[in-house]
């Protein structure tokens, strides 16, 4: 798949996703503690919306990472270790992310 | 140089989403935290919600805002036929930003100030 | 032509640089008078013939079709020779004259255009018409040559090409006017390889390299939109397949006439 085509569905979804995230976690602003959030996330269709907002979020950033160096004519030669280190970053930062909400347990 | 409506964009949208980019692993590591336990998440949470962090949060605020409003502007463009009204649609991206990171901002300021 | 009194006279700011004795550009200012009907690069003419010899441009036709003289004008790229000078004056009654942007500079205003033609034969600026040319004529309906009038009228004068900042970055990137030309051949329908033309467009340098940053519309003397082409093309190179079947199924009929509606 193109980086472009990439860039376009991850911001389509990011558009629905980061909504969502701003409407519900962010306003009306609050003191965050741990306790709101367990309650939130106890619902698991909840750790399942943010799993795929982590997706799509590691998805555009690192799409777009790549696409704002590869401008350069510099590191446009390099591109392969570039997409190469996008990857690696991506899936790293993806099971990061992913422990860090499945971590979200009441009994913690 | 060349400078122009569609150049200012451009340069916006290139800031904004580096700097987007860079917040997206801070907060990461914020959330991440809460692998060591809830005291550690805690503790940075608290850190990072003093009154400096509140006036960043409208910084990044307007990033998301403007990068938002500035893709949906894109995609105006890639799936109609609408480049001759280049000049309006990023008057319109910014009219629609101003008013979203004022509506948006506000709160966060008036909170700062309770407390 | 010199000046005796009746004109009112303007600053013509110009860039200069001089690759032998000169370590970077600098401007310098001369005194023209505004006669009516002056165009800009009358006003170099006048300075080059009575003023300072040196002065150096490129101009061929003075009629806005060959596409020399391409300039950075009070900050936008224009063809000099189609430019009015008293338009194009500021409150001071001054105008600066630069050389096309982001491209290296040989002379004064003579830029090296050699990057903007490699890019223009990259995309294979020709037609490949079918092998069985009929007697009389190809048959195209009005809506398919109405589609190719936005790119057909490109003198290859640079002034997009000058202006995009994505060229100013990466000069790999095919550039507003090859894609433009190369939109006016994809679209063609006696072209016989829009796959080929798309799958050349569709790497890191071509269409989706665009940052749509619009200031090859605004630079085009000839009022072309090489954004919207772009636009096109990345459309038709994401469904590259049905495109070039549809291409073939319509070269069947090219040699009939085009049924009246």
């Amino acid at each position: 798949m193109r980086t472009f085509q990439m860039q376009r569905i991850s911001a389509i979804m990011l558009l629905v996703f980061l909504t969502i995230h701003m409407i519900v976690v962010h306003y009306p602003p609050f003191h965050i503690d741990f306790n709101q959030i367990i309650i939130r996330m106890a619902n698991p269709v909840w750790k399942a919306i943010d799993i795929a907002f982590l997706f799509f979020v590691l998805m555009h950033a690192l799409a777009g990472s790549y696409a704002v160096l590869t401008d350069v004519e510099r590191f446009s030669r390099a591109k392969r270790y570039l997409a190469g280190a996008a990857i690696v970053i991506g899936l790293f930062a993806f099971y990061y992310g992913t422990k860090t909400i499945l971590a979200f347990q009441p009994p913690v | 140089m060349y400078t122009s409506s569609g150049f200012i964009s451009f340069v916006l949208r290139r800031i904004t989403g580096v700097a987007l980019v860079v917040y997206l692993f801070m907060h990461m590591w914020v959330i991440g935290s809460v692998n060591a336990g809830p005291e550690v998440f805690d503790a940075r949470l608290a850190f990072v919600q003093q009154p400096l962090f509140k006036l960043l949060e409208v910084a990044l605020l307007a990033a998301v805002v403007y990068h938002a409003i500035d893709g949906i502007r894109l995609l105006v463009v890639h799936y109609f036929n609408v480049t001759q009204y280049r000049k309006s649609l990023f008057y319109a991206v910014m009219v629609v930003s101003v008013l979203l990171v004022i509506a948006g901002g506000v709160p966060i300021i008036l909170f700062m100030f309770e407390g | 032509m010199a000046n005796n009194g009746t004109y009112p006279t303007v600053t013509v700011r110009i860039q200069r640089f001089d690759p032998d004795t000169d370590k970077k550009p600098y401007l310098e200012d001369f005194e023209v008078a505004l006669k009516p009907g002056t165009t800009v690069l009358d006003a170099l003419h006048e300075i080059k013939t009575h003023q300072d010899g040196s002065v150096t441009y490129r101009r061929s036709c003075r009629h806005a079709i060959c596409g020399s003289c391409a300039m950075h004008v009070n900050g936008k790229n224009e063809l000099v020779c189609k430019a009015p000078l008293k338009d194009r004056l500021d409150r001071k009654g001054r105008i600066v004259i630069r050389p096309l942007p982001y491209l290296p500079i040989i002379k004064d205003l003579v830029v090296d255009r050699s990057s903007f033609w490699e890019q223009y034969l990259r995309v294979k600026p020709w037609l490949v018409p079918p092998e069985d040319v009929p007697e009389k004529e190809f048959r195209m309906s009005p809506e398919e040559v109405a589609a190719l009038n936005n790119a057909e009228t490109c003198i290859m004068c640079g002034a997009c090409y000058s202006s995009c900042q994505v060229i100013a970055l990466n000069k790999q990137y095919i550039g507003p006017h090859a894609l433009l030309k190369a939109f006016l051949r994809v679209m063609d329908p006696r072209d016989t390889i829009p796959g080929e033309r798309l799958a050349d467009l569709d790497g890191g340098d071509g269409v989706f390299r665009c940052h749509t940053i619009f200031n090859c519309i605004d630079a085009c003397p000839k009022n072309l939109n090489p954004t919207q082409a772009i636009e096109t093309l990345r459309k038709l190179a994401q469904k590259r397949q049905a495109f070039e079947e549809a291409r073939v199924e319509r070269q069947k009929h090219l040699n009939e006439p085009i049924p009246a509606r």
